[in-house]
């Protein structure tokens, strides 16, 4: 059963605090949050998260598609490297 | 940068007609075709690869020099490379991971931070995985215009300048 809409997204309260305060600063800086289960809200547009995958926390910018979905989407548990072979990576 | 790259590896025979299981690396798998002639590991032998339809995990496919199953399987388990210049140039600011991973790291100061091992996307923004200089340890850095100024590949190196918290000794 999926959640029901009267009660808004689930966010951590912390994860609210600090990217409020991260934002007021206006510092280039990652928001360490260990909570995987945190919506992402429009409010985080344009941050970067560090979201806690168990081990380390992995860099997440916020872009507008990613509103809705949960931080630990983002920060896979388990490394897979795969091969690079002709993979390519696009400079934002 | 290597001047040869691994696109693809042979898992075996197909069928009893010489027909080969192949397995793709690339990012669009078909196109390990177009990188044909691939060569061995060592670079002695030269594959003409021609793939004939997709199947589970693979495609099969048939090489020239293969006309029966005993040959296919003995060609089990080889890796299958490309030349680096076979790939198509790309656009400014798009690289491809196997010209990003060695290149040594340095922060806007001079300082050697490390190296690059691997090239991640978990979905978001794609990310380098940075090995420090003197550990095993790794930081992921955001591939973008801001945490990476510079990226000189004939030089070899990359200028990063990390937002705060993303290396081990920032708060």
């Amino acid at each position: 059963m999926s959640r029901s809409v009267w009660k808004g997204p689930f966010v951590d309260s912390y994860v609210l605090k600090k990217a409020e305060a991260s934002r007021e600063s206006g510092r280039n800086e990652v928001i360490k949050i260990w909570s995987r289960r945190s919506t992402i809200l429009p409010q985080f547009v344009g941050l970067t998260f560090g979201v806690y995958n168990g081990h380390k926390h992995i860099p997440v910018n916020v872009s507008e598609e990613m509103i809705g979905q949960k931080f630990g989407e983002y920060s896979p548990t388990r490394t897979y490297y795969g091969h690079a072979a002709d993979k390519k990576a696009k400079r934002k | 940068m290597s001047e040869r790259i691994p696109v693809g590896a042979i898992a075996g025979a197909y069928g009893v007609r010489g027909e080969l299981r192949v397995k793709s690396y690339c990012a669009r798998p078909e196109d390990i075709e177009t990188y044909s002639p691939l060569s061995s590991e060592d670079g002695t032998d030269s594959y003409t690869l021609a793939i004939l339809r997709p199947i589970k995990n693979g495609f099969a496919a048939r090489i020239t020099s293969v006309a029966t199953k005993e040959e296919a399987d003995a060609l089990k388990g080889t890796v299958l490379f490309a030349q680096r210049d076979q790939l198509p140039s790309l656009p400014d600011d798009e690289f491809y991971h196997a010209d990003l991973i060695g290149l040594e790291v340095y922060d806007t100061g001079g300082a050697l931070l490390g190296r690059v091992k691997t090239v991640q996307n978990h979905g978001a923004d794609d990310l380098l995985e940075v090995q420090l200089a003197g550990t095993s340890a790794t930081v992921f850095l955001p591939f973008t215009k801001a945490a990476v100024p510079t990226v000189d590949l004939t030089a070899g190196r990359i200028v990063a300048d990390p937002p705060l918290g993303i290396l081990p000794e920032d708060p």
